[in-house]
């Protein structure tokens, strides 16, 4: 690497001064610390019970690379979103920088001028300045928008704002330094200006020209005090670390990895859970019954609180915040771990720490009560919002339905509007207390066949139609089931329904934490689904959807399962359903995004494009929330069966959102979202129509063609 | 203290009864059973006491055929301590017959504090708790609303047309449950249905008496006439006026 005049230090021992000497023990100590406290805190996840997260490493890493390097989830939020990224990749190029300078501090000779030919040296000398201008802008935006105008999502007693300004300020010193380095080094060394400085480093060399007046002594002395200065922040700064939130420096590229977030894996299914197994109690109530994971999510979140932000229960003013969720699971393993594990430089000092006074009252806390409350965890609607919006792929409902587990399975407590629920999905198969024999009562007159009456022909449908408890059972909700199968029948698609041998699936128990109630109900259904070995499902009940599409296989029940909004968006795109071709005026319609089909299934486009084939004159409004960042109809997670009595309705919040869109009709495609809109409607006195998408489509069958004489149970 | 609670599983009363073939037997097809429940608030009820009275035990005793073990393990899983399933093809219609079998059965089990619901929620009879009073020469309080016991004595309240009736009575002693004794029966938790599974529930035949009552005959009541909507507003006020008094004839 031989670069023309320039002399080329190789040997080092020689070269090292008494500086050189002094930062090696500094380094040496700064590192082994850092390391000292890795350890701790890894030591302090096996307080969580294991788990397998190794598996497909190559999604994984993917993961990595788009949530992690590439910041596609912090990039969703315009503003502060661009300048953390931007902060981000200016470090990860300035890290590059900081490298060179730590081992210039042991061995001066060092360069990377002498592993780089000139013209890529100079571009990475120009990116180091770049950078480091575009974390300092962004540093001073961040560092104004803590101290001076603060966003809702960063005010709350569980923030760390004064850590945040520190963490801020050192930043921006590590940046200044940088340059003042660099500048005083020009001044002072004039036998490299002519080649280590000039257009690649604008910044320096201009500050540098303007300190000209120093003498070379002063220049040579303010150098190593900023050189000094700009390495002890570094190794500060690192060993700062894992003792504050910025933690999540480090553990957010661990956690995206390990995340299951977006895959692989199911999205969204809840964990599985071995009922036979010997264990003491069920769920968590405390950090131990949590699994390493959910506590490497305490550790690399970093408190933004877009989770918050963008909860239904917290913006309409419930107790239930994400972030605090994730929070209080870190604090509380903090405050448990040395009891657990011990302190790493002790041996056996779980022991000894468990005998010191104030012991005990540390252990007789837990996670489950002293530091969440039961309110906060029926509050949620398990409607995701949080998990989708965390830049660092935390799972946060996961803690709250471990947690409700544990409140319902070992401790029986739950609300009281809770227990009919659980009675009547127990002695009636539904939710509700209607008689079982009345369940395929909207079917009278109907011409539907029934699985049963199929297999007596020796006939086995194409598909199952799963008609769910709400279409079988509500009354509003019937009429969705009835446009569905007309729909159905008018594109002579070979459909069956159970009638009354189907019953609910369990969902609503699951969500609900009543794992044992769920698993009866689900096995009892699969042995249903199997015995007339049904292959193809379609359902117009998210819930349904997504319970025996993507958790049924956890029991052993495989089938495909199809949500009608993609079923109808094939039929019509095979062209299968008559159609009229008069479609009257052009209507102003809003769609409603369902979480179990968005969030949960990414079925964001079907729902969309059936309405506007139906009905090509419809113009298609969205909402301020949609889409992935759509919110909750508020009947989620089993809130359908909760009374809401605290702050604003959630399901208010979002009729008057979607009425501001000044739509004239609200679609859904959900019969639990259908609930919510027509009772937000009613009590907003809005003149708005709410319509299933699979009603719009009905409402447009041509009549000439129909197989059947339906008339519509209504 | 040791407690005895008999209960009774019934069919869920919200189903749609059908008559069985012998037309004097309902049809159990497709029918869902549970507990009775005010058997269920004297479980309740029985296991607040022992949570109150350190060292108590509850045995809950029911009659019938296996399938009444199910609802023995609910109330092992509501915290029961033992179960006995006094083994009988059905249960006949005649209480005293399973009175007599009950107080077989109880006599020489050392009970301070013998339970019942009020009535079972099926037959609606509301006697086999007495007649087992009877039958053992114990005291005997019906339609408890509230139930404290002081060593060897109790005290009762029972809700009265208009007012409220206080009782004492020396143990052991019979007693049955109203609905308001206890707020709410507990939902058996996972744990406390895995616990039930490893206690004990001995079955043994029922020493059932003589049956004296035999029902011969079962029918539904008349079906109600569906609705009818006469017309909307002020003008269908003449026509229901005229149905009112010459169709329903309440007028
Ligand atoms: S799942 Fe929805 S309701 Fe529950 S905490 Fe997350 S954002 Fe809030
Ligand atoms: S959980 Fe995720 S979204 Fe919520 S505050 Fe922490 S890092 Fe932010």
């Amino acid at each position: 690497m031989d670069d023309g005049d320039r002399p080329v230090v190789v040997s080092t021992g020689i070269a090292m001064t008494g500086q050189n000497v002094a930062f090696l023990l500094v380094l040496v100590v700064a590192v082994s610390f850092f390391s000292y406290s890795i350890q701790r805190a890894l030591r302090t996840l096996r307080v969580g019970l294991p788990e397998q997260r190794l598996d497909a490493p190559g999604r994984r890493t993917w993961n990595l690379l788009t949530i992690g390097f590439a910041q596609s989830k912090i990039l969703r939020e315009r503003g502060a979103g661009v300048s953390h990224a931007a902060v981000f990749w200016g470090f990860l190029v300035l890290t590059a920088g900081t490298a060179e300078i730590l081992l210039q501090g042991v061995w001066p000779g060092f360069g990377y001028e002498h592993l780089l030919p000139r013209p890529l040296w100079q571009l990475f000398m120009l990116s180091q300045e770049v950078f480091a201008v575009i974390v300092l802008a962004a540093v001073s935006w961040l560092l104004w928008r803590r101290l001076v105008a603060p966003p809702k999502r960063l005010q709350g007693e569980e923030i760390h704002s004064t850590e945040a300004v520190i963490i801020l300020g050192v930043i921006a010193a590590l940046m200044v330094t940088l340059f003042t380095t660099g500048a005083f080094e020009y001044v002072a060394r004039e036998g490299v200006r002519a080649t280590h400085f000039g257009w690649f480093r604008p910044i320096a060399t201009a500050l540098g020209g303007a300190f000209g007046a120093l003498s070379l002594g002063t220049a040579e002395t303010l150098r190593d005090v900023s050189w000094w200065a700009h390495a002890l922040l570094v190794l500060g700064f690192l060993n700062f670390l894992p003792y504050g939130k910025h933690f999540h420096v480090v553990n957010s590229l661990i956690n995206v990895w390990f995340s299951n977030t977006s895959g692989p894996g199911t999205v969204g299914a809840m964990k599985p859970m071995d009922l036979e197994a010997e264990v003491e109690s069920f769920g968590a109530s405390d950090v131990e019954q949590l699994t390493w994971k959910n506590l490497l999510d305490g550790y690399a979140c970093t408190e933004c609180g877009r989770c918050t932000a963008a909860c239904p229960a917290n913006i309409t003013g419930k107790v239930l915040s994400p972030r605090k969720i994730v929070t209080d699971t870190r604090d509380r393993l903090r405050e448990k771990a040395p009891y657990v594990v011990g302190e790493l430089d002790v041996e056996g000092s779980a022991e000894a720490m468990r005998l010191a006074p104030g012991a005990q009252a540390v252990l007789d806390n837990r996670l489950l009560d002293n530091w969440i409350t039961e309110a906060e965890l029926w509050a949620c609607t398990s409607c995701r919002a949080c998990v989708q919006e965390c830049p660092v792929s935390i799972d946060q409902l996961e803690i709250i339905n471990e947690l409700r587990r544990a409140l319902v399975l070992n401790e029986s407590r739950f609300p009281e509007e809770v227990l009919p629920t659980f009675e009547s999905l127990e002695r009636n198969g539904s939710p509700w207390a209607f008689s079982p024999a009345d369940r395929a009562q909207w079917a009278e007159g109907l011409d539907i066949p029934t699985m049963a009456e199929k297999l007596e022909r020796g006939e086995r449908p194409e598909i199952l139609f799963w008609v769910g408890c709400m279409g079988s059972f509500d009354d509003r909700a019937k009429k969705i089931t009835v446009a569905f199968a007309r729909i159905l029948q008018a594109a002579n698609v070979d459909f069956a329904i159970l009638g009354q041998e189907e019953t609910c699936h369990g969902d609503p128990a699951r969500r609900l934490g009543n794992e044992y109630l769920y698993q009866v109900l689900a096995k009892g259904t699969i042995e249903t689904l199997d015995r007339y070995e049904v292959k193809t499902i379609v359902t117009f009940c998210p819930h349904c959807f997504h319970q025996m599409g993507n958790e049924f296989p956890q029991l052993g029940g495989n089938y495909e399962v199809i949500h009608h909004s993609t079923y109808i968006e094939r039929l019509l795109e095979a062209n299968l359903v008559p159609l009229q071709t008069e479609h009257g005026k052009r209507l102003t319609m809003a769609y409603h995004d369902s979480c179990y089909l968005g969030r949960y299934n990414d079925v964001y486009d079907a729902p969309r494009e059936t309405l506007r084939r139906a009905l090509p004159v419809v113009n298609l409004v969205e909402p301020a929330r949609t889409k992935s960042r759509g919110l909750c109809c508020g009947a989620g997670g089993g809130r359908m069966f909760i009374d809401e009595k605290e702050g604003k309705r959630i399901n208010i919040e979002r009729t008057e959102e979607l009425v501001a869109t000044g739509a004239e009709t609200i679609a859904v495609a959900c019969p639990f979202c259908m609930t919510m809109m027509v009772d937000g409607v009613a009590k907003l006195e809005a003149d708005v129509n709410v319509l299933d998408i699979s009603e719009v489509v009905a409402a447009q069958l041509d009549p000439a063609h129909e197989r059947a004489p339906l008339v519509a149970g209504d | 203290m040791k407690i005895a609670v008999c209960i009774k599983r019934v069919p869920d009363m919200g189903a749609r009864f059908k008559i069985g073939a012998d037309g004097a037997s309902i049809d159990e097809t497709g029918l869902k059973f549970d507990m009775s429940d005010f058997d269920e608030w004297a479980v309740e009820a029985a296991l607040q006491l022992a949570e109150k009275h350190a060292g108590s035990t509850v045995t809950v005793i029911s009659l019938g055929p296996d399938s009444v073990q199910e609802t023995l393990r609910k109330a092992l899983a509501m915290g029961a301590d033992a179960a006995v399933q006094l083994k009988a093809e059905s249960v006949p219609a005649g209480g005293f017959a399973v009175a007599q079998a009950l107080a077989a059965e109880l006599k020489d089990g050392g009970y301070d504090l013998i339970l019942f619901g009020r009535l079972a929620v099926d037959s609606a009879a509301g006697i086999t708790g007495p007649m087992v009073a009877e039958l053992l020469g114990l005291p005997c309080a019906t339609a408890l609303c509230k139930l404290d016991v002081q060593g060897t004595s109790a005290t009762g309240e029972r809700q009265i047309e208009g007012g409220v009736e206080q009782l004492a009575f020396p143990l052991p002693a019979v007693c049955t449950i109203d609905q308001g004794l206890v707020v709410q029966a507990r939902y058996p938790s996972l744990k406390g249905i895995m616990a039930a599974k490893k206690k004990p529930l001995a079955s043994k035949p029922a020493a059932l008496g003589g049956v004296g009552v035999t029902i011969t005959k079962m029918e539904l009541p008349a079906e109600r006439a569906a609705g009818r909507i006469v017309g909307e507003g002020a003008d269908a006020v003449p026509e229901l006026v005229r149905l009112l008094q010459t169709e329903a004839k309440v007028l």
